[in-house]
Order: structure tokens, then sequence, then C-alpha cells
């Protein structure tokens, strides 16, 4: 039996894993491995669905995008129409992957995930009352949206990766002739406004308890980015609100046959740090739950 | 029993860290949501080593003291300190030391009740090896369920086990026996009379005066963000008021009316003959009851019926406000105040 005094030690460290025999052992990064791990079947899923996406669209382009038909088919189509759908360069292997995966099929997938995940993170929990039991125990509020936005990110990163490993093992058989080092930069880009969007979404659940403002606020990064991007296209009077879509920020450059702007990349990367140490700071001021 | 003697053990221990002090003191706690002023300028200290209840109607603002002590809201004005320090710039090293259970307990429901345990020993003091189980065992929970398939009882068990099992030397507890039934009540003031001996303290609320009574030795009476009273449950029970229902035979309404308008403490009373030819006496019975079963022990009762006092009738009754007064309090409360 341990005598008090040594319990006393223990208990004065917060560390009663380390005596060895007597206290239930402690996870290292608790909040981060909860926020990681109890999304694992919804990041499953998500990443199943991005897989049936890629095999759908991408082994469609011999007979889509690089038939002579289909590009009649383009043609024909009102100017505004096709740039509004991306697909003026529909008839590169880059320009379809693009077009169909990393600004339609997959941009909605991975924007509903990181916006869903954002906007549960904090805003979601809070108005579920889990928030308030979660803060009353040894953590600050600063560790809690750290941690639950690292962990949002790295689920964010895996899509990615995943994004990457699909396309480049598509490639080959749907003859895309695609250049690596763009995929990767174009992976960058699509995890970036995914993360910016995530970000927004954490920071207005954040600042209002409720999930439903994290996902009006995350949407409104997405949808209304694609929206400002699809009527900027229109017209050169209206392309100054291509400034105001991060939509356009990754893809109106065709980051895919041309690479990366890395303006954009660090507007998005550092945009979504910012909004973290806001919501860290934003948590850190509110009261919880009421 | 094992549960027992880990209480003792964490007991010891919690005597020599220092039983001197207090455990909370608020003082001219005040806050304010909105325009609605849900605390003003309460103030209470709490002893270390005793078991402190807070009652009063819902929104009287119980909740809103346990969460600022928690700093999980922030008061407007005034402070309050726990465990020797302040609440408002204590960090998660105050947090390890106390216990809370929620009023409005949320739990995940997609894991099962162990893993969910795990995760909150993660993030709060340590735990015993074992002490998890034990006192699962105790309130007959089953841990290997998923949280969601959980009877509300058996949720707030999970809310108290997850409250108790790192032994906290304070334990901030929101209405602990709501849901609970009447056996795993007694067992949850059962456990609150063991920490209690082993030198912990609790804080406890609730709407419930005979719970209160039981467990706490001092109770304070919240209503509408104030602090009515503070007194201990001595105090307490000889100003509760209980209602009383009698029947009795071979007496007249009117002999019987004037046995009992004679005792100390006795208002509201009819009596009247009932069908059967017996007489009822119904009334409000406010302090000792001795007299009252002496003036009726040479009778033929019947039927007696002597309720439980209950806290919106009595405590709140006898504090409310003047305009308050006229509420519907009990059938007829007569000139008494």
């Amino acid at each position: 039996m341990t005598t008090a005094t040594e319990r006393r030690h223990a208990d004065s460290r917060g560390d009663g894993a380390s005596t060895g025999r007597e206290y239930v052992r402690r996870a290292p990064v608790p909040i981060f491995g909860k926020a990681f791990t109890d999304g694992w079947r919804a990041l499953i899923g998500w990443a199943v669905g991005f897989g049936v996406a890629a095999f759908l669209y991408l082994p469609l382009f011999p007979s889509m995008g690089a038939s002579a038909d289909m590009q009649k088919l383009v043609d024909t189509m009102p100017a505004a129409l096709v740039k509004s759908l991306n697909y003026d360069q529909i008839g590169t292997g880059s320009g379809y992957t693009q077009a169909t995966i990393f600004g339609l099929i997959g941009f909605v997938l991975i924007s509903i995930a990181s916006i869903g995940w954002g906007a549960a993170a904090l805003g979601g929990d809070e108005e579920s009352g889990q928030l308030e039991l979660t803060l009353a125990h040894g953590v600050t509020r600063v560790e809690v949206a750290v941690q639950r936005f690292a962990a949002m990110a790295l689920k964010i990163v895996l899509i990615a990766v995943l994004a990457f490993v699909l396309v480049l093992i598509l490639d080959g058989p749907a003859e895309l002739k695609l250049n690596v080092a763009y995929l990767v930069q174009t992976c960058i880009l699509f995890g970036g406004l995914a993360l910016l969007c995530g970000s927004a979404a954490m920071l207005c659940g954040a600042l209002s308890g409720r999930r439903v403002w994290g996902i009006g606020g995350g949407a409104f990064v997405a949808v209304g980015g694609y929206v400002f991007n699809a009527i900027g296209n229109q017209s050169a009077d209206l392309e100054w609100l291509h400034a105001f879509s991060p939509y356009h920020w990754a893809y109106g450059n065709y980051p895919l046959t041309n690479g990366a702007d890395w303006t954009s990349v660090l507007a998005f990367y550092g945009g979504s740090v910012l909004a973290g140490a806001a919501t860290a700071l934003a948590l850190r001021r509110r009261d919880i739950g009421v | 029993m094992s549960h027992v003697d880990t209480t003792h053990r964490s007991g010891r221990q919690h005597h020599q860290a220092g039983a001197a002090g207090n455990a909370i003191e608020v003082v001219e706690l005040s806050k304010r949501f909105g325009r609605t002023r849900a605390l003003r300028e309460v103030s209470f200290t709490v002893p270390r080593g005793g078991v402190f209840g807070v009652i009063g109607p819902n929104g009287a603002g119980k909740t809103t003291i346990m969460r600022a002590l928690l700093d999980i809201i922030r008061p407007t004005s005034g402070r309050a300190t726990v465990l020797g320090e302040d609440s408002r710039n204590a960090g998660p090293e105050l947090r390890r030391r106390i216990g809370f259970l929620p009023g409005e307990l949320s739990l995940e429901g997609r894991i099962t009740g162990r893993r969910l345990l795990q995760h909150y020993a993660d993030i709060s003091g340590p735990v015993p090896r074992g002490h998890i189980d034990e006192l699962a065992e105790r309130f007959h929970l089953d841990l290997d369920s998923h949280v969601r398939t959980l009877s509300r009882g058996n949720k707030q068990k999970l809310g108290l086990v997850q409250a108790f099992m790192h032994n906290p030397e304070l334990l901030v507890l929101d209405e602990p026996t709501s849901g609970l039934d009447p056996l795993m009540q007694q067992e949850f003031l059962s456990l609150v009379k063991e920490v209690r001996a082993g030198g912990q303290t609790v804080f406890l609320s609730s709407h419930v005066i005979s719970e209160v009574q039981q467990a706490a030795d001092v109770v304070a009476i919240l209503r509408d963000g104030q602090v009515v009273t503070v007194a201990g449950v001595e105090q307490l029970r000889q100003t509760a008021v209980r209602h009383l229902r009698m029947t009795a035979t071979g007496i007249p309404p009117a002999e019987l009316a004037e046995r009992l308008e004679r005792l100390d403490g006795v208002g509201g009373l009819v009596c009247r003959s009932l069908a059967s030819g017996a007489t009822e006496a119904v009334a409000t019975l406010e302090g000792a009851i001795r007299p009252f079963i002496q003036a009726v022990s040479t009778l033929a009762v019947t039927d007696l019926v002597l309720e439980e006092p209950d806290l919106e009738e009595s405590v709140l009754g006898l504090y409310s406000a003047p305009a308050a007064s006229a509420s519907p309090v009990g059938p007829e409360r007569g000139g008494r105040p």
C-alpha cells in the first residue's frame, strides 16, 4: 500500500502513471487523440466516397475529355457555361482531372467533411453540452482548441494524401499524363482550401457555441468562393470577384497544368492557422454552454 | 468491501494534505446574462471536509454558481476561491483536484462507458487502478454497453463515477441524484458520507429537500440569484412545513378542530365529516411533530398521512417575497407566516 506522502506527491504532479502501479495510465495528448479517433469511421467513409468518385470519373477521360466528339460538344456550349463548369480545359488530362475531381466532386466531398468536422469540434460539442464537462477537467481551453484543430487538420491532410495516391494510380490507366510535381502542388491547394473552410467553421462554432453557425461560416467560404469564381468567370467586369474567391485562389491558375500559385498556398495555410489562433482566443474568453 | 477501503485510504491523505481553511469561498459573486441577473452578490463559504448543499427552484442560480467555480462561465463581478485558488485564474491543476457533475449531463453516445471514463481519466486527476470498476459495481453500472443505449439513470451513474473516480479533494455535484432510482439515491448518499468521512468536501445542489437533509451539514437556500439564508440542516428541519391528513372516528369535526388548533405550528386547518361518518382533518404542520402525535394519541385514528416536507412549499414559502407568497402554496395557509 502506498503511503499518504507518496500519493500526495503523485497527486501534486498530477501524474500517477509514472509511479507505475497505482494509477490508471493516461494518454499523452488525450484531446487530440480522442478528436482524431472519434471520427475514424467518418474519415473512412469520406475516403471511400472519394475513391469511388475518382474511379468513376478519371477512367472516363479517354472517352470523354480526350475524344473529339466531346470536344465538339463542349465547343457548342455557351462559353460562359463552359467556364462556369470549368470545362474549358477538359481536353487535357490535367484540365479534366481538375474539372472533375479537384474542382468539383472532390472539392464538394472534402469541403463537406472539413466543414462538418470544424463545426462539430467546438460549436457542436458545446451545443450538445459535452464541452462543459471536458473543460471542467484538467485541460485549458487553448489546449482543447489547438488539439482539436490539429486533429481536423490531420484528417484533411490524410484525405489530400489519399487524393494524390488515387489520382497517381489512375494517371496511367486513364491516360491523364499528369505532371507529378504539379499533382503534389494541386493536392496541397486542395487540402489547404478544405482546411480554410474547416477552420472558418471551427472559428464560427467557437464564437457562437452553435454547430449551425459553424456550418454557415464554413459553407460561406466554400460555396461563396465557388459562386464568386463562377460569376467572376462570366465577364471581365465581374472578374474582380475572383479576388474574394478562395476557390479561385486554388484553381483559377490551373495548378495541375501550370503548378501552384504559392501565394494561395500561403493564404490557405496561413489563414487557417490565424483562424485556429482566433478560435483559441475566442474560446478562452467566452462563457460556455449558456 | 474494497471500495470502502479505497475511500478511507484517500481520506487519510486528504486529512493530512491540510484540512485547514475553506474549500470554497464565494464573495459577492454576480453574473449577468444580457439583461438577466442570474446571480446577485452571492456570498458563502464551504469549509473543508463538509457537505454543503444548495437548494432552490430551477433558475435560482445553482448551476451558475457551480459553473463559475469551475471557470466554465466568468462572473460579472465578485470572486470565488476554490481550494485556495482564485477560480478565474486557476488552471488545469486546480480542476484536477475537483470532481464535477454537470446538471444537464450530456455524454458522448458512440463509445462504451468504459472508454468514455478512460477519456475523462486521461484529463482529470490520477485515478487509482480498479477504482472505476469498484464505483461501477457499486452503482450496478455496466461499463461495456454503449453510452447511447443506457437509460438516463445509468448515464447519471456514469457521470457520478466520472466525478468520484479520482478521489478529488472537492466534489461539485449539480443535482446528483436526478434520474437515479431510490435505491441508487441511497447508494449515492452513503458514498457522500464515506467521502466526507475521508475528508473530501462535497458541494451539491438539489431541489429535493429530503436529499439535502440527508446528505448535507449546511444548506444555502437560493432564490432568484440570491442567497436567502444559510442554515444548518437541523435548523432547516425546524422550519420545514409538512402536510398532514388524518381521519379519526368518534369525534365530531368541531372537537377535532379545537384539539388541533391549540397546537403550535398547525396552519390551514380544515376539518370535515366524511360520508363514512369519520372526521377528516387536513392541515400544515411546522416544526416538531411530537406535540401533534401526543394530541391525537387518544383518538381512534383510522388514517394518518404526514408528508415529507417539500422545498417548494416549506422553505421557499417561508422566505418568499410578499408578492410570491400569493402563489399557491398548499391548500390554505391560514394566517401563518
